[in-house]
């Protein structure tokens, strides 16, 4: 990925090597790779796939798929709390992203910029909530509350989950803020620019591909949780994935599946989003940001 | 802005005691520096000399730690980048990736709330003197690297600033591009007749395009003047080594002259604070050693083998051994009708020398 205002060092023989297709050579496809991809996709999306097909069923069979019927979605969508839940699920992933994406950029650039040595150990530091897991995480928000005495509700919630999605804003812009060079944002200030001119105008167009990428991830990632949601929600709404795991307690039934069905269709559209919007708006070098490239 | 003509308004930039220290290190020592109006003026010297210290202290990206840095007679102490009425040409180009070559051209203008109209001939007048007219709508990725330097060129000039300032531009260029670049920068400077402070470690590139120059060391200017003064009279031994190549043979005092280690002795202009005794180097340019029978009665004589012999197309250079590890570079001009390797075989011993006032007295 190209970072801004790169010296190219020999004009000639960069971009040309770039340019050119390689040809295909035996070794780049062998044939039991295809089968690893295939095998793959089949673990991954046959499941998923007969989720999606028993959402439709007419019956409330969960073996035998008796014809097609939108019944379990009328049945999620005319359920109060169901409903109740989804907002509260929406409402949860869109704060997160607002609050967390906001906090994270900062806490990025204090990391980047400030030159002190607990910035550079910081640096691992941040690493550190993305290993943890998330039970330990959970539990400890919920010995939290408690200490302080907070009362368990959406806000808390939302408390949780932004602690958690920090790290992921903060690792992803952190990458391309280092990959800024300095001389842009002087060159700016050089030509008249104000320190909150280069902000606007030149720094965060930059990083702007990054900042959306990591908003859509964290939203994503938020929306549907279920383990920190699961410790420190309160009684009601409940998000919909701790919705649905009590509900089936009491038995499995097939509205799950329009539930299950529907969350996957925001996420995989908010995934979408993620990764054709740059591409939309002809940022071809940052399409990659949520695809690995120089991010995590 | 004063006007020309008279005391300080010739003056763009003076420098007065200035110091800068990083922590223990002084990247700039008490640097006392006028450059004039319309002039070409470069900072020459090794990396880590100070150069670009110097400049990012009148670009305003650094403060001084000690002194003041005056722009167009007024000191600039405390002003921040935005506000001087300087522009910077950077190493890496720094152009605005996501803003199209227009964009990053008017940047500097829109800042100053320049009327939109005048904007366009501007930036129009602009793009044709680097000539890049017909590619405003490029992004700089399109570009190749001579093609950003000139953006990056064009994005300085269209603000007409008093001083501009820049920071290696050439370094990333191909030898070829650099050379016709340096052609077309002296150009340029010439037709807009703005100040133009250079800093580059290639003294070659010093020597071509500059009005004067000021050779840089450890934060010290080491020697400041036109380019034929100090490429012809270094008045240190670290200005004869680094402008040019010079064979710098050891030497002691000796009276109205010097002696050289072999024993020979020659009249010299000696600097005013040697005396006998003391230890100094003799320098003399590789084009001013003659070889052969073109060595005269006139000249210091030595006497060496020659330990190697490379063509170099126009010249040919020829090392000779003196003895005592002593080697001297000879540069002779390919001018002969005969070949030129016809003439020195190595290991031939072969008489050298040169005319006593092209050597110089160093320390």
């Amino acid at each position: 990925m190209s970072t801004v205002a790169e010296p190219r060092a020999g004009r000639v023989s960069l971009p040309k090597a770039r340019q050119g297709r390689r040809r295909p050579r035996d070794f780049d496809k062998p044939r039991f790779l295809r089968a690893f991809f295939w095998l793959f996709m089949i673990f991954t999306f046959a499941p998923l796939a007969i989720v999606a097909l028993f959402s439709f069923n007419s019956t409330p069979s969960l073996q035998d798929f008796n014809g097609f019927s939108l019944q379990w979605y009328d049945e999620f969508l005319s359920n109060a709390t169901l409903r109740q839940s989804l907002t509260a699920s929406i409402e949860i992933g869109l704060v997160t992203m607002v609050v967390g994406t906001f906090l994270g950029t900062t806490l990025a650039f204090a990391l980047v910029r400030a030159r002190s040595r607990i910035a550079r150990s910081s640096n691992l530091l941040m690493l550190f909530p993305l290993v943890t897991p998330e039970i330990v995480a959970g539990v400890a928000a919920l010995l939290l509350f408690a200490q302080i005495g907070m009362e368990l509700s959406l806000a808390t919630i939302m408390i949780a989950e932004i602690t958690f999605s920090i790290s992921f804003v903060t690792v992803i812009v952190r990458a391309r803020l280092s990959a800024l060079n300095r001389e842009v944002e002087e060159a700016a200030l050089d030509l008249g620019a104000t320190r909150i001119e280069t902000l606007r105008l030149i720094v965060l167009p930059a990083l702007w591909p990054a900042i959306l990428a990591s908003g859509l991830l964290i939203f994503a990632l938020s929306f549907d949780d279920f383990v920190i949601a699961f410790f420190t929600t309160g009684e009601s709404p409940t998000p919909l994935a701790v919705q649905i795991y009590s509900s089936i307690r009491f038995g499995v039934r097939p509205t799950i599946n329009a539930i299950g069905t529907s969350m996957l269709l925001i996420s995989f559209l908010i995934l979408a989003v993620a990764v054709l919007l740059p591409r939309i708006l002809g940022r071809k070098d940052e399409q990659n940001v949520l695809m690995g490239g120089d991010t995590v | 802005m004063t006007s020309d003509g008279n005391g300080a308004g010739q003056e763009a930039i003076r420098f007065e005691g200035v110091s800068k220290h990083f922590g223990d290190t002084a990247a700039v020592d008490d640097l006392n520096l006028v450059v004039n109006r319309g002039e070409f003026f470069s900072l020459l010297g090794p990396s880590g000399c100070g150069k670009t210290t110097t400049l990012r202290m009148v670009a305003g990206f650094e403060q001084p730690t000690a002194g003041s840095v005056h722009l167009d007679g007024e000191p600039v102490e405390g002003v921040p980048p935005y506000r001087r009425n300087v522009n910077t040409v950077f190493q890496s180009y720094a152009l605005f990736e996501h803003l199209d070559i227009e964009g990053n051209v008017a940047f500097g203008l829109k800042r100053s709330k320049v009327p939109s109209d005048e904007i366009k001939t501007r930036v129009a007048e602009a793009l044709e003197l680097v000539q890049l007219t017909g590619r405003e709508s490029s992004k700089p990725a399109q570009l190749s690297g001579g093609q950003m330097q000139r953006v990056a060129l064009a994005r300085a000039l269209v603000n007409k600033p008093s001083v501009l300032l820049l920071d290696e531009p050439l370094g990333a260029l191909d030898l070829k591009l650099r050379k016709q670049m340096q052609v077309e920068l002296k150009e340029i400077q010439r037709e807009v007749g703005i100040t133009f402070l250079y800093v580059t470690h290639d003294q070659e590139e010093a020597l071509a395009m500059s009005d004067r120059i000021a050779v840089m060391d450890a934060g010290v200017v080491q020697q400041c003047g036109p380019p034929e003064e100090i490429y012809e009279t270094p008045h240190k031994t670290f200005v004869a080594g680094f402008i040019g190549v010079s064979n710098l043979l050891p030497a002691t005092v000796d009276g109205k002259g010097i002696k050289l280690a072999g024993g020979e002795t020659c009249k010299a202009n000696l600097p005013d604070d040697v005396s006998a005794g003391d230890a100094v180097h003799c320098s003399v340019r590789p084009e001013k050693i003659f070889l052969g029978s073109q060595v005269d009665k006139d000249m210091i004589a030595l006497e060496g083998t020659i330990v190697e012999r490379i063509y170099l197309g126009t010249t040919t250079q020829v090392i000779v051994d003196l003895g005592d590890d002593q080697r001297v570079i000879s540069l002779e001009q390919n001018t002969d009708r005969s070949r030129a390797d016809d003439r020195w075989e190595i290991g031939q011993k072969i008489k050298l020398g040169w005319y006593p006032e092209h050597a110089l007295v160093l320390h």
